[in-house]
């Protein structure tokens, strides 16, 4: 018999064949005429400008995280509201003080400016920096 | 009870300093020169008084001890006792724990606490010469008196180890601050030294302690008390010989002896002079006592095993010291004050050889030594001080026919050198005298090789004194020490040193007349000592009661 | 499976007996929203705190003889882990108020807000570590801490070596954390439980592969031994201390390594103790690993390299550091004799190093606010300058050395006396020699303050007489407790007891 694992492992093992499978099959059947335009990252017409390892901007990851925060809210109010029936007053209790600690992270995110859009100003040069010797 | 006075004297004694200290410590330090100078000189007279008051006690003490009382492992043989429960508590995981707050003296110890009182008394005067940060000073040499008093008073071994490490510190920093070129080193090299022995007492005290469910002293001493499956049950057991050797060490770090000496000589040439007259004249003994005290009586067969190895150190150390002070007068590395610290060296071996003798005669002797030693070394050290004080050197070839420029100063002078060698009627022939008496039944051999020792005193201690006082005085000692007149009026030995040193010479030659003021103090107890430790120890000749 | 009522009657009961940390984690929420609200006022936050601690203190109390488990058995009230609860509280509101004493902290720093706000919730995953009996709760809990900690070592952001104090705790933290749940995982794949009581039934039941289980207690080793930094786990150690504000590098040396230390003695009792009984004081351990042996050589490696490393360093922080490291392997010592002796002198180290550490890093915060160094040739002539301050640190530098009267003294007196106990002289004869070499480190602090530049002319130091208040708060206990220190035997003896579940 196989254990809890054993299951998994097997599960594994027919992943790896199906998908092994295809790819074989595929390279045999498909026609191979490669190019260089067929060979670039993207086949979209648009022709990729320098490299793909750039930075993103910090404020996206902050709002994700906070984005993380509120999915994850939701994924205990599932099973919360399923039983809540059952258990009455303190299931809501509990969630009240769950749902209080999320808004008060989301206050203090909002509250220490974390979550504003600023633009970013581009420095426009005016006519006085160009002039040799002037102090700005 | 016999040979107590219904006051708490001991602890009295010990912890007056700690009070001098605090009153030293509210002085209020002066603002301008003036009040600065007056503030001191009351920090001066107050380390006075107080070592004075220290003084009246140990002689108090001195008159109410009753010679007969044994000691040693009955507590019904102590004086002065004073016991209560210090931490106890009955744990069931970390097991039992009592420390008890238990002082008394016996024959062993209360001649030291005479030696101390005198000693830390006397010491204060040469101290008067200290200009910087004077406070810190007395403070410093005032937590160190309680120190060696506590050392010496206390019969708990939890108590003994505080004393013992409460003294490194002030020690430290008094070579430290107010010592010499090489201070720095000096300190740190005396303190890590102790330091070693002292970890490794730490953890034979730990071993008795686990064995015997108290760290009473005289619980320890008594077989009975260890646990069978004990670490330290049963006899003759090689963890037992290695606890001993382990105590042994980290007494003689302090003794110093041989192997372990090196710290002395520089320890000595650093100090300021009333610290290596506290050093040589107290410290030295702690360690002799802590043999007699604690790892003789607690492990006695082991000493029975080693008792020729002490015997060897205690030789080696005579004659080695004595060599290594005759090596001061090669050309380019004489000093005065190094002289004296290998001397020290070679002294204490006297008393190692008398203990390890293990006959009353030669055990009577060894502390008589110590007593002996401890007044003629402070003798010396001052001797050198007063001549450091004025002339800011100590080479031995820059001197020469101090005689004639210091008279009192080379009489009292002439009385420490031949206590030193040893000379009829002084004090310290009687305990050599006994220490080779006893010695020479148990160790016929080694005894006539330390008697090398004698002659080599003699011819070291007579040489330096012809160096220093005798021939032509050098062009630049010709005129007076200070032109100016302010510090030194005279060119001979002033009032202030006067008063240090002329008790100390009345002891000295005092104790050579009559000594059995102080030997008589001790005999009952080491009588009841060397019993104790018959049954263990090789002892050769007669037997024959003090 | 529980039934639904069941859970919840459990649930009830378990948040009674979670007190302490809820207190915790509402001083946390109000520090919060304070910090939001009042932005100008300086150190509200700190005053949040410090309530919040009473609070907790308070409960703490109430639980003081309470021996349960809660959560379905995921966390655990024991007087053990009352006893280091305390430890923690304690070194908390000693942190907080060294804080209203660092200058650094509110020159170098936009604001101290979110700073005590961080502390309680270090403070609350401390709490969490010392308690759980879970290996997942285990886990997040460090992590909790972790994250707290990770930021307030680099909180003066204005001072660049508290950045890289930062990165090199982010990432050495990371990867010991790493390390440790896969551990975690291995022990979960050989025993099919993540529950401390549960995995201990099943390896007295069944045989297991000893090399698995080895090396999974090995990596779950390397996550506590980075919180105690303890060789060879100890890498950050260094850089961290010396980088952080002082009183961050105080509270990591004594809170976290409490923490560190108590979920390792708990773990190791708990995961690996026979119970058969009988079986109390001495430990029986399952397995044939010679767990004594492995505790032992990193007691020896963390006292040996934290001593010998410390003798060459010239900044007082680092020397403190590495100290810290030597002291870790003291306490290891003691672990490593795997009884309940030796837990109890953990216990009474802990307390003991509690005290006389805080008080050296103040004097160093105090010192550092006067001449913005902490380097050891600054500190030149300092006890004439300072002379409370260098009389405090003198006493409390020897009592690190362990020499008496003092605190560290009967610290390291029970560490060497339950040693001795169990048998292992050859570790305290280690153990001693390392003390020695310690003394030389500590001495040069103290040689620099008095023996040099004695009559010097610099100008006094300044401190307000609340900085020195605060200062014999640290200073008297640690003369008191070298002295009478009867009351804390006690308490730890009787603490020393891990609790094994029903």
């Amino acid at each position: 018999m196989l254990s809890d694992f054993g299951v998994i492992l097997l599960f594994f093992i027919i992943g790896f064949i199906f998908v092994g499978v295809g790819l074989v099959a595929a390279a045999f059947i498909r026609p191979s005429h490669p190019n260089p335009i067929k060979n670039s990252t993207y086949e979209c017409g648009e022709i990729p400008i320098g490299g793909p390892w750039i930075r993103f901007n910090i404020r996206f990851y902050v709002i994700a995280l906070v984005f993380l925060l509120f999915d994850v809210e939701v994924v205990f109010l599932l099973p919360w509201a399923l039983v809540f029936k059952q258990l009455g007053w303190f299931a809501f209790i509990e969630m009240i003080v769950f749902v209080v600690i999320l808004v008060m992270g989301l206050a203090y995110v909002w509250g220490k400016g974390d979550i504003d859009w600023e633009k970013p100003k581009p420095y426009i040069p005016s006519i006085d920096d160009l002039v040799v010797g002037k102090k700005k | 009870m016999q040979g107590s006075i219904g006051f708490p004297i001991l602890t009295w004694i010990t912890f007056l300093p700690i009070l001098g200290m605090l009153i030293v410590w509210l002085i209020p330090s002066g603002k301008d020169e003036e009040t600065k100078k007056r503030s001191n000189m009351l920090i001066r007279w107050t380390s006075v008084g107080i070592t004075f008051i220290q003084l009246i006690l140990a002689v108090i003490i001195f008159l109410n001890y009753n010679n007969g009382m044994t000691g040693v492992n009955q507590q019904s043989g102590f004086q002065f006792i004073e016991k209560f429960t210090w931490i106890k508590a009955s744990l069931p995981l970390i097991g039992n724990i009592h420390i008890e707050y238990f002082m008394g003296i016996d024959g062993i110890s209360a001649p030291m606490v005479l030696l101390t009182a005198i000693i830390c008394f006397v010491a204060v005067f040469p101290s008067f010469g200290i200009e910087k940060a004077v406070k810190g000073y007395f403070a410093m040499y005032l937590l160190l008196d309680t120190g060696m008093m506590g050392v010496f008073n206390s019969l708990d071994f939890f108590l003994f180890y505080v004393f013992w490490e409460l003294m490194l510190l002030p020690m430290y920093f008094l070579i430290g601050i107010w010592g010499g070129p090489r201070k720095e080193y000096a300190a740190i090299k005396f303190f890590i030294y102790t330091l070693v022995g002292s970890v490794f007492m730490l953890l034979v005290m730990i071993g008795l302690y686990l064995s015997v469910g108290s760290f009473n002293m005289l619980d320890m001493m008594n077989p009975a008390n260890f646990a069978s499956d004990s670490i330290f049950g049963g006899f003759n057991t090689s963890i037992r010989y290695v606890a001993f050797i382990a105590l042994f060490i980290g007494f003689a770090i302090k003794v110093p002896s041989v192997p372990f000496h090196t710290w002395l000589p520089d320890a000595h040439v650093e100090a300021p002079t009333p610290i290596s007259v506290i050093l040589a004249g107290v410290l030295l003994k702690m360690g002799t006592y802590g043999m007699l005290r604690i790892a003789f009586p607690i492990f006695p067969d082991a000493v029975g095993y080693f008792q020729g190895l002490i015997a060897w150190i205690g030789m080696i150390s005579i004659v080695y010291g004595a060599f290594c002070a005759l090596g001061q007068f090669k050309i380019g590395k004489r000093d005065l004050k190094k002289l004296i610290a290998y001397s020290s060296v070679s002294h204490m071996g006297y008393v190692m050889l008398g203990m390890a003798s293990m006959r009353p005669e030669g055990i009577v002797g060894a502390i008589f030594q110590m007593f002996n030693h401890g007044i003629i070394t402070a003798m010396l050290f001052m001797i050198v001080g007063v001549l450091y004080d004025r002339a800011h050197t100590r080479g031995l070839d820059e001197f020469g026919g101090m005689a004639n420029k210091m008279p009192v100063y080379t009489g009292i002078m002439t009385i420490a050198f031949f206590a030193a060698i040893g000379l009829p009627g002084m004090s310290g022939f009687i305990s050599e005298a006994m220490v080779f008496l006893g010695a020479f039944n148990t160790y016929p051999m080694l005894t006539m090789v330390s008697g090398l020792g004698i002659i080599l005193g003699a011819a070291y201690m007579l040489w330096a004194l012809q160096k220093v006082f005798f021939g032509q005085i050098p062009e630049r000692w010709q005129g007076p020490w200070d032109p100016t007149g302010k510090k030194y009026k005279h060119d001979d030995i002033n009032g202030r040193e006067l008063t240090a040193l002329i008790p100390l010479a009345v002891i000295v030659i005092f104790l050579g007349i009559m000594p059995n003021p102080i030997i008589d103090m001790m005999s009952a107890s080491v009588n009841h000592f060397v019993e104790f430790m018959r049954p263990f120890v090789k002892i050769g000749g007669h037997l024959s009661g003090m | 499976m529980l039934g639904l009522d069941q859970f919840i009657a459990e649930l009830n009961k378990s948040i009674s007996m979670f007190l302490p940390e809820t207190a915790l984690v509402i001083a946390f929420l109000v520090a919060l929203l304070l910090d939001l609200m009042f932005k100008k006022s300086k150190n509200l936050t700190g005053y949040t705190a410090l309530i919040g601690f009473l609070v907790t203190g308070y409960f703490l109390f109430k639980q003081m003889n309470m021996q349960s488990t809660a959560f379905s058995n995921m966390f655990v009230i024991d007087q053990f882990g009352i006893f280091m609860k305390w430890v923690i509280l304690l070194s908390s509101i000693g942190v907080v108020l060294i804080s209203f004493f660092t200058n650094e902290l509110y020159e170098k720093a936009k604001g101290v807000g979110e700073y005590f706000t961080l502390i309680i919730g270090m403070a609350f995953g401390m709490f969490l570590l010392v308690g759980s009996s879970n290996l997942i709760i285990i886990y997040l809990a460090i992590e909790t801490m972790s994250l707290s900690s990770y930021v307030l070592a680099g909180y003066t952001k204005e001072v660049k070596r508290a950045s890289e104090a930062s990165l090199k705790y982010v990432i050495f933290g990371a990867v010991s954390s790493g390390i440790m749940i896969y551990g975690i995982s291995i022990l979960f794949g050989l025993t099919g439980s993540l529950n401390l009581f549960e995995i201990n039934r099943f390896l007295a039941a069944n045989p297991v592969n000893n090399f698995a289980l080895f090396l999974s207690v090995i990596m779950i080793l390397s996550g506590f031994g980075y919180k105690i930094s303890a060789v060879p786990f100890h890498f950050w150690t260094p850089d961290v201390y010396e980088g952080a504000p002082v009183p961050i590098t105080a509270y990591l040396s004594v809170a976290s390594k409490a923490a560190g230390f108590a979920i390792l003695l708990r773990f190791f009792k708990v995961t690996f103790l026979d119970s058969v009984p009988g079986n109390d004081s001495v430990w029986t351990l399952l397995g044939s690993i010679d767990w004594h042996f492995v505790i032992a050589i990193l007691a020896v490696l963390s006292m040996t390299l934290g001593n010998l490393v410390a003798l060459w360093q010239t900044n007082v922080k680092r020397i403190l550091a590495y100290s810290s490291i030597a002291h870790a392997g003291y306490m290891l010592m003691a672990v490593s004799t795997m009884d309940d002796a030796g837990v109890a002198s953990v216990l009474i180290y802990f307390f003991m190093y509690m005290v006389m550490n805080l008080g050296a890093f103040y004097v160093v915060a105090l010192i550092a606010n006067n001449i913005g160094s902490e380097e050891i040739d600054d500190y030149n002539g300092l006890g004439y300058r300072a002379p409370i301050l260098g009389i405090c640190m003198t006493l409390f530098l020897i009592s690190l050395t362990g020499l008496p009267p003092t605190a560290g003294f009967i610290g390291k007196l029970y560490v060497f006396s339950a040693v001795v106990k169990a048998g292992y002289i050859w570790l305290a004869v280690v153990g001693v020699i390392n003390s020695v070499i310690s003394l030389f480190y500590y001495v040069k602090i103290f040689r620099n303050m008095y023996l040099n530049d004695v009559d010097s002319n610099k100008s006094k130091l300044t401190y307000s007489p609340a900085s020195i208040v605060l200062l014999f708060v640290f200073a008297i206990p640690t003369l008191y407790l070298g002295i009478f220190f009867n009351d804390i035997v006690k308490w730890a003896s009787y603490s020393a007891n891990i609790f094994m579940g029903k």
